[in-house]
């Protein structure tokens, strides 16, 4: 995990209309993993934390901070962990009821890590 | 695309010889200040300034170690490092993230200068 080709933190951000809301994205890259913080306030309501686990095929993931019955953030940081094999910090302020919203969310920052894997 | 909503700053700094990363990072609710010399978040803390703190036998604030490691040592340095930062961004809590290859009180006193020319709050 501790790549010696890691220049040092640098921070990612970009945003996108989604189901009529603009949804503002921001990353952090650490060496071996990043922090991601979505939303459309400025609010840390909550955090998540994934990792790659050599006992299961899924990542490990729990939330640090904010309501534990609010999965979303956990979940979405477990996905992306699996994804990039990397340990995954999120925080996701937007209301988790709706579904349709996180899928989208979550489409978007896929594409973000296809387009700029630099990034992250 | 708009403007970021989110605002940050970085530095980097040698600091009695080993290089120490800062991003600090605004919230309305929480400032977040990652200091590290592993490149990593380490151990999370948070520093929330208590609200019955008119009470003299509480402590103004409180830290949780969210994850890592727990030791009295961690607590001791996040509320020498991120007090500060509570008090001049309007009493809002910090979350810390600490990776530290040296914690002596000099060097923790170096630290709070370069958070301090990160100022986002």
């Amino acid at each position: 995990m501790n790549g010696a080709d890691f220049r040092g933190i640098s921070v990612h951000n970009f945003s996108e209309k989604i189901l009529e809301q603009v949804v503002h994205f921001h990353v952090m890259k650490l060496d071996g993993g990043f922090f991601l913080w979505v939303g459309s306030a400025p609010v840390l309501s909550n955090l998540a934390v994934s990792l790659n686990s050599k006992y299961d095929s899924m990542p490990l993931s729990t939330l640090v901070m904010g309501d534990p019955s609010e999965t979303t953030a956990s979940s979405l940081a477990q996905r992306l962990a699996k994804r990039t094999e990397k340990q995954v910090f999120v925080s996701y302020s937007l209301p988790m009821s709706d579904s349709s919203l996180s899928l989208l969310v979550e489409g978007r920052i896929k594409k973000e890590l296809e387009l700029h894997p630099e990034h992250f | 695309m708009s403007e970021p909503i989110i605002r940050s700053k970085k530095t980097q700094r040698e600091i009695n010889g080993i290089p120490t990363e800062v991003v600090c990072t605004e919230f309305s609710n929480y400032i977040f200040v990652v200091l590290t010399q592993f490149g990593k978040i380490g151990t999370l803390v948070s520093v929330t300034p208590d609200s019955r703190s008119n009470d003299i036998s509480t402590p103004p604030f409180s830290t949780k170690v969210l994850l890592g490691k727990d030791e009295p040592m961690t607590h001791v340095c996040a509320k020498n490092l991120a007090m500060f930062v509570s008090q001049e961004a309007g009493n809002r809590s910090v979350l810390l993230g600490l990776a530290l290859k040296d914690s002596s009180i000099e060097t923790i006193k170096e630290m709070k200068e370069v958070i301090k020319s990160c100022q986002v709050w």
